[in-house]
């Protein structure tokens, strides 16, 4: 992810939140958290060699699955949910979302954007399925399961009853303020149910 | 000669094992007894315990480690006699998983046992002769209330951490619900909170043939007349459900000792087993620690979640993926019972492909995690 998501996650979060980091990977995002935001946080990951890493790190984190892994945490257990770059790679991710507002108050998702120019070029011009620095690997190698355009994630959220409180997008050169749909390569957003 | 990953320290041919500890010493203590849940009461208990590392003067570093069912109070380093080296000596030790040079270790011998703590095999104060089947039932509650005793006349008021596998693993557990303010973390290793029909029925196999062995007397043996060959069979099926299908290929295949010999190489292996096992374990023992297993349920009926409520110490779950004796889904099951109670857990599930046993063998990936937690665990405010 471009680290212009990070930053923006880092400065929505505020002091000592309760914050599950879902495909947590090696931890380095929740471990800036912890020491920037005195968050109390808990990881989740598939990859034992990555949860390993967490540990190292001296963070909470729980090796498993995120689809069938999150009915183990109570009602409301978190301030907020993070699914950073998972996203794409989950079978039902409007089942993840109802899930992840059931243990969590807030949720923030971000994800690559399918229809920025260079995806749209690629797609348009040389007729093969695009690769740019926020969908790095070709099709038969990629963890994504499902490709959106910011466009798209807005119908998902009106869709499952979500609301958009904060949005922020990026392409290679910063932040993106016109256009997104069309310039952005990556978007993240704060979710809140109504 | 053990290679690398070729199985636990226990009954194997040691040629060569160096251990960075040395030779260590085991020592024995007569204690003050317990009130066992069955009722009976113990004057006095005696204890068999090592002791490796030093206490810090804030006295905070101290580590209880809980053997499993054949394990003993020698942990880690060599035998003074024997020259073996300790059940633990690849995780226990400067550097390693639990760092000596950081921590004060204690591991001491299960009440029921046969390596120095009172168990079966001692005498009964009361008549003067070996208890054999005459020894009151006891249960991992009762163990944990003995080691409590032990830390008592240490100076120990508080545990840094209590870890164990398997049965050392239910120890651990009731130290963290049982006595929640001795304890800031709880590591239990391939383990669960109560045993299910299968882990059951292969003990019952166990003890069938101890039980069935003409020379057990109805637990009256003489140290001439054993029932060697039942405990031994007991050992052997034991030890099977400690492997796993890929170990055992892996270490024995289709292989004979020689192309001459009928018999295949595992076994020869399993009689090797079963043959040094006897020699260093009570076959009375044997029953009561089996029947402890299996007695044993964390909740003991109540709701988990009541149980667990009463948790402070942090938890480190760790099981391994090719454990079909204890499965992963028992530590999982465990886990999220921890979770719903807001208990800060880490789960771990380790690749590691040498069944049951792979928490006692050379393993680095296990060996660092826990080297990791527990350095970490230490240095949070």
């Amino acid at each position: 992810m471009h680290p212009g998501i990070y930053d923006t996650v880092l400065d929505w979060i505020p002091q000592g939140a309760r914050v599950l980091d879902l495909g947590t990977g090696d931890g380095a995002f929740l471990q800036r958290l912890v020491h920037a935001k005195k968050v109390s946080g808990e990881g989740v990951e598939q990859d034992a060699g990555l949860v390993a890493r967490c540990v190292e790190r001296g963070l909470v984190v729980h090796q498993g699955d995120i689809a069938n892994g999150l009915d183990q945490y109570g009602q409301q257990a978190f301030d907020y949910v993070l699914l950073l770059g998972t996203f794409q790679e989950l079978v039902s991710p409007a089942d993840i979302v109802r899930e992840a507002f059931r243990v969590g108050q807030q949720v923030i998702i971000a994800y690559s954007n399918f229809a920025y120019i260079g995806v749209r070029l690629q797609m348009l011009l040389k007729g093969r399925t695009p690769l740019t620095l926020s969908l790095p690997l070709p099709w038969y190698r990629t963890h994504n399961l499902h490709f959106l355009s910011i466009l798209d994630f807005r119908d998902f959220c009106r869709d499952i009853g979500v609301n958009e409180i904060k949005c922020a997008t990026f392409n290679a050169r910063g932040p993106v303020r016109y256009l997104p749909n069309l310039r952005a390569e990556e978007s993240v957003c704060l979710l809140q149910s109504p | 000669m053990i290679k690398r990953n070729q199985g636990d320290l226990q009954d194997q041919k040691v040629t060569g094992y160096q251990s960075v500890l040395g030779v260590t010493q085991t020592q024995t203590v007569r204690l003050p007894g317990i009130r066992t849940q069955s009722g009976h009461e113990f004057a006095h208990v005696d204890i068999a315990y090592q002791t490796l590392g030093k206490l810090s003067p804030a006295r905070d570093n101290a580590i209880l480690v809980c053997h499993a069912l054949s394990g003993n109070a020698h942990l880690a380093g060599l035998h003074p006699e024997t020259g073996r080296p300790g059940w633990w000596d690849y995780h226990v030790g400067p550097g390693k998983a639990i760092d000596t040079d950081k921590f004060f270790v204690i591991c001491s011998n299960v009440l029921g046992g046969c390596n120095g703590t009172t168990g079966p095999a001692s005498p009964n104060p009361s008549t003067g002769k070996t208890y054999g089947m005459s020894f009151p039932s006891v249960t991992i509650r009762d163990m944990v209330a003995v080691q409590a005793r032990l830390l008592e006349h240490l100076g120990i008021e508080k545990l840094f951490a209590v870890t164990g596998g398997s049965m050392g693993g239910m120890q651990a557990l009731v130290w963290a619900v049982e006595r929640p303010d001795q304890v800031r973390v709880c590591v239990p290793i391939a383990t669960c909170t109560s045993h299910t029909a299968m882990q059951i029925a292969f003990n019952e196999i166990g003890r069938c043939a101890i039980l069935t062995d003409p020379n057990w007397n109805t637990g009256n043996y003489t140290d001439t007349c054993r029932p060697e060959h039942g405990l031994a069979v007991a050992r052997m099926v034991g030890h099977v459900t400690y492997l796993s299908e890929f170990s055992m290929t892996h270490k024995f295949g289709r292989n004979r000792q020689s192309a001459t010999e009928e018999m295949f190489s595992v076994e020869s292996y399993l009689h090797h087993q079963g043959q040094s096992f006897v020699k260093r374990f009570d076959p009375n023992s044997y029953l009561y620690i089996t029947k402890a297993l299996d007695d044993f349920d964390l909740f003991a009926g109540q709701p988990a979640a009541e149980v667990l409520s009463k948790v402070h110490a942090r938890f480190l779950v760790v099981s391994f993926e090719s454990d079909w004796l204890y499965p992963p889904a028992q530590s999982r099951e465990l886990v999220r019972q921890l979770k719903r109670t807001s208990v800060p857990v880490t789960y771990i599930n380790l690749e590691t492909e040498y069944g049951h046993d792979s928490f006692l063998i050379n393993n680095p990936p296990f060996s660092n995690l826990v080297r990791h937690y527990l350095d970490n665990e230490y240095h949070r405010e």
